[in-house]
């Protein structure tokens, strides 16, 4: 995989577990998984969403992304309550292989804390480093 | 670390996803498990199996020994024949299951599992004193490739002379593909017609053989598969996998490999006195397959519960998405009373409970679509 080229917009803010993280512009966030997330997963094939409604805390686990071999927990980047999951993936998980940061997009929460989760976040450019440390 | 590296290596290290698989550097995909899989189950597709253990065991007494060490039968055997087998502890834990081929009165060819390359081999010397018997390792001087799928015999056919059509299932022919000496066995790992294509005298050093009859294949209209699909492949087929489904604290008859066991067979093997115990006694687990009906993927150390989910049955052995299927499926043991087809149950996924019921899983797939007894 080495050289593989992975997008990471500006903008949005990522986790370690490469989660990432857009604040729109009415307060609320919305999640998903990297593109480097889902080129390591490959063909996905099914996904656990967080429930709707639940109040989650930053990092913990909410759900899941699978492919044929492999399990990945999707960890919350923001503390909050859930307002809306991506019902679609249900029926096409692949989205989130064919547009990670579009239509794959995975949840959406009222964060009770973003100031302070933004601790635990990087920027586009720290999350690039990140990335490319990984797997060497 | 440094991984050991197949006959194939080349190729994968151009076209493959290369993962450390059990310390060698093998392909999990070369476009992607899904399409490989499905490629196999409706066309066909070649692994690298090179890494496979291959020994020749040869000498007056070979019969009398492998009958000892394995549990089938391999005096009923004719030249170039092959069977299915376990080989057992004393305690009747699986050492492995491998396959033996009767090349001549004296001679066997023996293949068996890559992770246990090192432990059979010496399971095999170790119990070969007192029997007039040579063994040879030559899992290195031999490559392995799987030919499977439906198109297997035309597109093999397409790089060899030898009529393929006379090779019958379990059988093992001689043959001159791509012009190199081969043996191929009409066996697999798939559950689909095919081949295991032996290239023989082909050291790891000088591997253009092998290279040579991977690319023919290629040409001839093969897809090459990773060892994602293998896994997925044999699942939907039912077929253990060593280290999974079976080890060395699971004896056969709770695997469900009672067709392998000749307890009659003359002169007894390691491990009968034990497993006879079992038989009279009765088995307290079972192997059984599960579909998954609600929603989830099984994955293997799952935990099996009963239908109320309320007690822990069992685990979960091997599973994953059934790509053929569409649906999840799993192996693993549950207590023998609870085996019944149709039973069910609930596994585990993460904090949900999923519904499951056990299934016909020998194979997943219903048998007169996919697989080797397919109606053509």
């Amino acid at each position: 995989m080495m050289g593989e080229e992975y997008k990471i917009p500006d903008g949005l803010l990522y986790t370690e577990e490469h989660e990432w993280v857009r604040v729109e512009g009415d307060g609320t966030v919305t999640i998903g998984v990297t593109d480097y997330a889902q080129k390591q997963l490959h063909e996905i094939v099914y996904v656990e969403l967080p429930d709707v409604e639940a109040d989650v805390e930053q990092m913990s686990v909410v759900g899941a992304v699978e492919s044929v071999k492999a399990v990945s927990d999707l960890n919350c980047p923001v503390s909050g309550a859930v307002l809306e999951v991506n019902d679609e993936l249900l029926d096409s998980p692949e989205l989130i292989n064919e547009d990670p940061y579009g239509e794959g997009w995975i949840a959406k929460l009222r964060p009770s804390d973003l100031d302070g989760d933004k601790v635990r976040l990087m920027d586009a450019e720290s999350y690039g480093k990140h990335v490319a440390e990984q797997g060497h | 670390m440094d991984l050991k590296k197949t006959h194939i290596y080349a190729y994968h290290a151009e076209h493959g996803n290369i993962v450390d698989f059990g310390g060698y550097a093998l392909p999990v995909w070369f476009k992607g498990i899904i399409p490989e899989h499905h490629a196999v189950r409706n066309g066909v597709g070649i692994f690298d199996t090179s890494h496979m253990g291959r020994t020749f065991a040869k000498g007056s007494e070979v019969v009398k020994f492998l009958n000892w060490v394995v549990t089938n039968d391999v005096s009923r055997l004719g030249a170039m024949e092959g069977l299915y087998t376990v080989m057992l502890k004393p305690d009747a834990g699986i050492v492995d299951d491998l396959i033996t081929y009767k090349m001549s009165e004296e001679e066997f060819f023996i293949v068996y599992n890559a992770a246990n390359r090192e432990k059979d081999f010496a399971w095999l010397k170790e119990n070969s004193g007192g029997f007039d018997v040579e063994l040879r390792d030559v899992s290195d001087e031999i490559a392995m490739i799987a030919v499977q799928g439906p198109k297997a015999e035309e597109t093999l056919q397409r790089i060899t002379e030898d009529d393929l059509s006379e090779v019958g299932r379990f059988n093992l022919a001689r043959l001159t593909v791509s012009g190199y000496k081969c043996m191929a066995a009409r066996t697999g790992y798939t559950g689909e017609d095919g081949f295991e294509v032996f290239v023989l005298d082909c050291s790891l050093e000088r591997p253009e053989k092998a290279l040579k009859v991977w690319s023919g294949l290629l040409e001839a209209g093969a897809v090459p598969v990773g060892l994602g699909a293998r896994d997925s492949l044999r699942m939907e087929a039912g077929l253990n996998l060593y280290g999974n489904d079976i080890t060395e604290e699971i004896n056969p008859l709770e695997a469900r490999l009672r067709w392998v066991v000749k307890f009659k067979k003359e002169g007894g093997f390691i491990g009968r006195e034990v497993l006879q115990g079992v038989r009279e006694a009765g088995v307290d687990r079972s192997q059984v397959g599960i579909q998954v009906v609600g929603r989830g993927i099984p994955r293997q150390h799952y935990e099996i519960l009963d239908e109320a989910g309320e007690r822990v049955i069992g685990e979960v052995t091997s599973g994953g998405m059934a790509p053929t299927l569409g649906y999840g499926i799993a192996i693993g043991y549950v207590p023998r009373e609870l085996r019944k087809i149709g039973t069910p149950v609930k596994i585990r996924i993460r904090s949900r409970l999923v519904d499951g019921k056990i299934v016909k899983s020998h194979p997943f797939y219903d048998d007169s679509v996919y697989g080797w007894k397919r109606e053509k």
